[in-house]
């Protein structure tokens, strides 16, 4: 019995820190390169949750497709806000201006939402939720197995992306040093554009993979935010890899916590070790080496 | 004999105007309430459900007024927190200045807005918080019409005890002061009927993904009854964790989700087949057949096209009340105050009211059992 509760726990941990990692990214992403928090993240996951809580009540498409739309909407948002309010406030070549104005956005996002959605909690059901297959005295609902396999192709995609590709690899250069970049013939707000953009799609994405899971109101994105803040201070601000890992480890240490302690300690836990992280290890659990690229 | 025409003249049309005046002056008397309703945060579905009731019943008492007076209500978003509703009790008292207040939903906000009504020396009517402390001290300007948590509590275990036959259960419950109260109450009477209580679990109202907390509760043996005190969102996550664990009845297990005043109508169908077997006490029974009770279903069904849920329900007889109030004599904050403290069988769509020394409404007809059907409806227990 004791095995069985330690394995159940090991796969709700990863379902969590699954979960977690797709939203993180997007934000260490943006930071990454912009060296800038994006306040406004957890409004774009709650979008991207409604986006696919819509196409499927009122398109009656499926949920796998519903996730491809919410990657969409994503991007496109993502690139809206970013050209019409960001961008223009980055010109005026105040650090401030952008920071504040992803507050602001977040703000009047969620208020709109709660007008357009209204605030009573909506049950996003999909064909996977009740679906459980049961093995040795382990249940993981087909919700979960896509979960975890939409976000592992993710990342792995993710991955491939920012190592193997000239974009990828552009971007990473733009993270390391912006100006010497510039010098390299690259176009650092093309690049900034397009993080955001696949920011934006990822935190869609996410929301619609954790409505089933979370309490989708107006406010859903904010329930999982503060975790994958402290994800990417984990992790290592602007660390792909780094992310990842503090995900996964964030995941299983709420699974365990509430099995061994009691889960009104996660937070305790889950901070306490942010706050050892920071002081043993600021830099995160990976951290990029900026200096040795410049 | 012209002068006398004149002064005759001139003394009718003095006298009509004062009448005229008079008149008016009554029409214009309002009886200002304001309304510290979660409206935004995980809390808010209590506030757009308790303006429909509100909404209702200032149509309904406007139409010709009571006693010369006229409602008017005043919204202030609460949040279902302590911070936010002091701010908001604090900006409607000073400047809408009620004459009464209803709300909130949620015991701490109520517990962080007592001491300053109390100040303040305005009625506030609360028709949603469970805590024991609202009442208990309490204090003289604060009355509740629901049921506290002890009065639901017992009743609770009692009936699972009894009823169910349930001798081990387990508590899930948000870490606030209704969460916490409302599973030490259900704890102490059932240990002291002879029931077990094998596990008692709190959880932040951050918590998204409650498989964790299932898994616990599957391996804790044999479940008879599991009391689950949070708000609808976290609900019907719980709800279907369970059943995916394979602990409750919805998900093929043997365990029976029981609960207190916390969820609105419409759960069921939201939890889907995962809330069979699922019973709770809510507010009010539309299946009860006195007149109050069809006539509010009748009309709220015609002004929202929807079947009335608790909610909509208790803020109705929020406002109800305080018309009756006014009906007795009450006038402003002070009469109001002691109107509601001499309410004696009061008769509200919910049930009855009839306050104690410490404002708490002592009728139990207010507690009404529901449990979930295969088809995700519900049935009334007709338990009290």
């Amino acid at each position: 019995m004791t095995t069985t509760i330690v394995l159940q726990q090991a796969i709700n941990g990863v379902v969590l820190g699954s979960l977690y990692v797709l939203v993180a990214l997007g934000l260490t992403l943006i930071y990454g390169v912009l060296v800038q928090i994006n306040f406004a993240h957890a409004d774009f996951v709650t979008l991207g949750a409604f986006a696919a809580y819509f196409l499927m009540h009122l398109v009656g498409a499926g949920y796998i497709v519903s996730i491809g739309f919410a990657f969409l909407v994503g991007a496109a948002l993502g690139w809206l806000i970013n050209a019409s309010i960001f961008t223009p406030l980055r010109r005026k070549g105040n650090e401030l201006l952008p920071l504040i104005a992803t507050i602001g956005v977040s703000v009047m996002m969620q208020n709109l939402m709660l007008a357009w959605f209204g605030p009573i909690p909506y049950a996003f059901e999909t064909q996977y939720s009740s679906e459980v297959i049961r093995f040795s005295g382990i249940f993981v609902s087909w919700q979960n197995v896509i979960i975890i396999a939409v976000s592992s192709v993710t990342i792995a995609l993710l991955y491939a992306f920012m190592k193997f590709t000239f974009l990828g690899k552009a971007l990473r250069a733009v993270s390391q040093d912006r100006e010497t970049a510039g010098l390299m013939g690259i176009n650092p707000n093309q690049l900034i554009m397009l993080t955001f953009v696949i920011a934006s799609a990822l935190a869609g994405m996410a929301g619609a993979m954790l409505a089933p899971v979370l309490v989708l109101t107006p406010f859903a994105g904010t329930s999982v935010i503060v975790k994958a803040f402290a994800i990417v201070i984990i992790g290592g601000f602007g660390n792909v890899e780094g992310t990842i890992l503090a995900g996964l480890i964030v995941g299983l240490v709420e699974s365990y916590t509430t099995q061994y302690l009691d889960p009104g300690l996660i937070d305790i836990v889950v901070f306490g070790l942010l706050l050892l992280m920071l002081a043993i290890r600021p830099t995160g659990l990976i951290s990029e080496r900026r200096e040795e690229n410049v | 004999m012209k002068t006398e025409f004149r002064a005759l003249f001139v003394g009718v049309a003095a006298i009509s105007l004062l009448t005229i005046g008079h008149a008016a002056h009554a029409q214009d008397k309002t009886i200002k309430i304001g309304a510290l309703f979660p409206m935004s945060g995980p809390g808010s579905y209590f506030g757009a459900q308790d303006k429909q009731g509100v909404g209702l019943a200032l149509e309904q008492l406007n139409k010709s007024g009571v006693n010369g007076y006229k409602f008017a209500v005043q919204y202030e978003d609460s949040s279902c927190g302590p911070l936010p509703a002091t701010q908001a009790a604090k900006r409607l008292i000073e400047q809408f200045k009620p004459d009464v207040i209803i709300g909130e939903e949620c015991s701490d906000a109520t517990l962080a807005v007592m001491p300053i009504v109390d100040q303040a020396k305005v009625p506030l009517l609360n028709a949603g918080s469970s805590s024991i402390k609202v009442t208990e001290p309490g204090n003289s300007w604060t009355f509740r019409i629901m049921p506290n948590e002890v009065m639901q509590g017992i009743n609770l275990a009692d009936n699972a005890y009894k009823r169910l036959n349930a001798r081990n259960a387990v508590l899930l419950f948000e870490n606030t002061n209704a969460g916490i109260g409302n599973a030490q109450v259900f704890k102490d009477t059932f240990t002291k009927l002879g029931g077990k209580v094998l596990a008692e679990i709190g959880f932040g109202r951050d918590v998204n993904d409650f498989t964790s907390i299932a898994t616990r509760v599957a391996g804790l043996g044999k479940i008879d009854v599991i009391p689950t005190y949070t708000l609808e969102g976290q609900g019907l996550k719980i709800t279907q964790a369970l059943a995916q664990a394979g602990v409750t009845k919805g998900g093929g297990g043997d365990a029976i989700q029981i609960g207190t005043i916390w969820l609105p109508f419409g759960f069921e169908q939201k939890a889907g087949k995962s809330a069979l077997g699922y019973i709770r006490i809510v507010q009010f029974d539309p299946t009860e057949t006195r007149d109050a009770v069809k006539d509010f279903s009748t009309a709220f069904k015609a002004k929202y096209n929807a079947d009335p849920t608790h909610l909509n329900a208790h803020a109705y007889d929020q406002i109800m009340l305080i018309a009756d109030v006014v009906k007795r004599g009450g006038k402003d904050a002070q009469s109001i105050r002691d109107g509601l403290a001499a309410t004696k069988n009061y008769s509200g769509v919910t049930g009855s009211v009839e306050f104690d020394t410490n404002n708490q409404n002592t009728k139990m007809d207010t507690v009404h059992y529901m449990e979930t059907k295969p088809d995700m409806s519900w049935t009334s227990l007709k338990w009290n």
